[in-house]
């Protein structure tokens, strides 16, 4: 204990100076895990300030929201009631949450590419162990993660829901087959909306204008191929190219289930999400290894 | 048994022949850059491919001809390996607006492959270094350019790389903000131990903490040396100071037909090797006191000027 005779304790500022640095080095694989959590974040508007919060968590909890409430209606209601109540399927379950789903495809490809050439970012990233592939290979990883919230999380709610109400699927094998296809339809809907969303986003620095255009592609182009469908008697297969209708029924597809629009198949959904997967894929690719990051 | 002489250092960067095109423009026409240790300019009026040599020496771009080495390996081959070893800070000043400083810092220094904790660590401390410790919980958007401008130095220094590119390091600075930075870079170079390119069209910043320099000109290198060589020009002549009355002197060396020129005390006769010998016999001749009697050291503008340097953009044909 110190008395008022003691001298007082000594504070002293330690400067560690500039230290060089002989430990081990993460090389790409921490430079890409940096990066992928570096958007994940940035998408999602963690530690960053309450407005850029909003849109993200606003999207994804409107489409955990169907879910919730069948989750809750089944699991708090006495068993006769919650028997009487029809869930939805897994392929039916999209078209309740669809204007989320878009919204957020329109949001996170621009916030997770256009920003790093808006802010200079994109020169310094590039500047580090990390190639233009392997960059573009870490935020496509990022977009994806985050696009799987909400097709992938929403559908596993509900099989909670189903196992829950006792008209899920029988036994741990049936189970694991529904957690698979919902998991590798969730999977293929978040890699086909990564592409196109990046592709787009590729094209212009503006968050804002990658936003209306991707929004534009979605919707405008589904109408679009309606109609042209409809004008010109082509057959309604062709709807598997819709970015809209196309995967919601791959959807239905892979769970077994009848597709909303008869005519297409499996094959040919699959192959309309394989070429816009592709196509934007390819877009982003190509204008990122032609962008001239200094000059 | 005699001892094998030392072998000479390796260049930090070599360059022979590159040519670099921008579609129809041409960037670099040939340049020929050796860089050694320590601190050294990349002069260049705006245009003449100092940024574009950049991109080169990180890997990102491919030379359209020549090689280059960095840190002795090829960065068109070697792309990743080489920039792990080098921290780069580029011109702009465009960072991202809502992240602080320090989580700025730090995801670079992750980027370079520091492990996160030892990057928490290093972002604070490479701060304090380049005296933002007590700014650096602040978002990037509401610092100065002179804080931008040395946050973008702490993060090209974070991950302790063997070289660091800087371009354009006093953009857009005030006069005492930028002798701050200039000391920053000084203090890199010679302190912390890492090498640094410098580029800049300003030579007075060249001058004063550089010990090298290469001057671009139009995509080509038209000079390039240790400052002391640039400055010290076997073709810079003399310059004295008298105590006693000069004009018999100046007369004595205009009957030569030496020129020379006054400016307040000192006495600037120009001229080469033979400059030197003139003055000190017709010094001697006419039993005048000297305060001072040394080889003319050029400025860098001279250096620069000599050359006929006006412009900056190379011209297609340059190269051949």
């Amino acid at each position: 204990m110190t008395t008022p005779t003691d001298p007082a304790p000594r504070a002293r500022i330690i400067d560690r100076g500039y230290r060089t640095y002989t430990g081990p080095r993460t090389a790409v694989r921490g430079a890409f895990t940096t990066v992928w959590r570096q958007s994940v974040q940035r998408a999602l508007g963690l530690r960053r300030s309450a407005w850029a919060k909003i849109l993200p968590l606003a999207a994804v909890g409107i489409s955990y929201v169907p879910a919730i409430v069948f989750v809750g209606l089944v699991a708090l209601l006495p068993d006769v009631d919650a028997a009487e109540i029809e869930l939805p399927s897994y392929g039916d379950y999209f078209p309740f949450i669809q204007a989320a789903i878009v919204l957020f495809i329109a949001f996170v490809g621009p916030e997770v590419l256009c920003t790093d050439r808006r802010t200079g970012m994109l020169g310094i990233y590039l500047a580090s162990p990390l190639t233009r592939d392997s960059y573009l290979l870490a935020k496509a990883a990022a977009t994806a993660a985050v696009l799987a919230l909400v097709t992938i999380g929403p559908p596993l709610l509900m099989l909670v829901a189903n196992v829950l109400q006792g008209v899920g699927p029988d036994g741990p094998a049936g189970v694991a087959g529904t957690l698979a296809r919902v998991v590798g339809a969730g999977a293929v809907m978040a890699v086909l909306f990564t592409a196109v969303s990046m592709g787009v986003s590729s094209l212009t620095d503006r968050k804002a204008f990658a936003t209306a255009a991707l929004l534009l592609m979605l919707v405008v182009s589904s109408l679009f191929l309606s109609v042209l469908i409809e004008a010109t008697s082509l057959p309604e297969g062709l709807q598997a190219l819709s970015l809209v209708t196309g995967p919601f029924n791959l959807v239905q597809l892979i769970h077994g289930e009848r597709p909303a629009i008869p005519e297409i198949t499996l094959a040919g959904a699959a192959a309309g999400a394989a070429a816009w997967t592709l196509l934007g894929a390819a877009v982003c690719r190509v204008r990122y290894q032609l962008l001239q990051v200094t000059r | 048994m005699s001892a094998a002489a030392p072998a000479p250092p390796t260049p930090v960067v070599a360059t022979a022949g590159v040519v670099k095109w921008w579609g129809s423009t041409l960037a670099l026409a040939g340049a020929e850059v050796v860089v050694g240790t320590g601190v050294t300019g990349l002069l260049g009026a705006n245009g003449s491919g100092k940024t574009t040599l950049f991109g080169l020496l990180l890997g990102l771009h491919r030379p359209d001809e020549g090689t280059i080495r960095v840190l002795g390996l090829d960065p068109t081959e070697a792309g990743p390996e080489v920039r792990a070893r080098v921290g780069y800070s580029p011109e702009h000043h465009s960072l991202p607006p809502d992240v602080k400083a320090v989580d700025f810092v730090r995801h670079v220094g992750e980027l370079h492959g520091l492990p996160r904790r030892e990057a928490t660590g290093r972002a604070s401390d490479v701060l304090w270094q380049v005296g933002l410790g007590e700014e650096r919980i602040r978002p990037l958007g509401t610092m100065s350019t002179g804080q931008r401008q040395r946050v973008k130095l702490a993060q090209a220094i974070v991950h302790d790389p063997v070289l660091v590119l800087l371009d354009e390091p006093t953009e857009g600075l005030d006069p005492v903000q930028r002798d701050d930075m200039l000391a920053l870079i000084r203090r890199v170079g010679h302190d912390f131990g890492i090498h640094v390119i410098l580029s800049s069209h300003v030579l007075d910043e060249v001058e004063r903490v550089a010990d090298g320099a290469v001057i671009l000109h139009a995509g080509q290198v038209v000079s390039s040396g240790s400052l002391s060589e640039l400055q010290a020009s076997s073709t810079g002549g003399v310059v004295l100071e008298v105590a006693g009355d000069p004009e018999p002197f100046y007369a004595a060396i205009r009957s030569h037909g030496v020129p020379l020129y006054v400016d307040g005390d000192r006495i600037f006769v120009e001229g080469g090797e033979d400059a030197f010998d003139l003055v000190r016999d017709e010094l001697a001749r006419l039993d005048l006191p000297v305060r001072r009697l040394e080889p003319r050291r050029r400025s860098l503008e001279e250096v620069f000027l000599s050359a006929g340097l006006t412009g900056g953009q190379a011209r297609a044909g340059a190269t051949s």
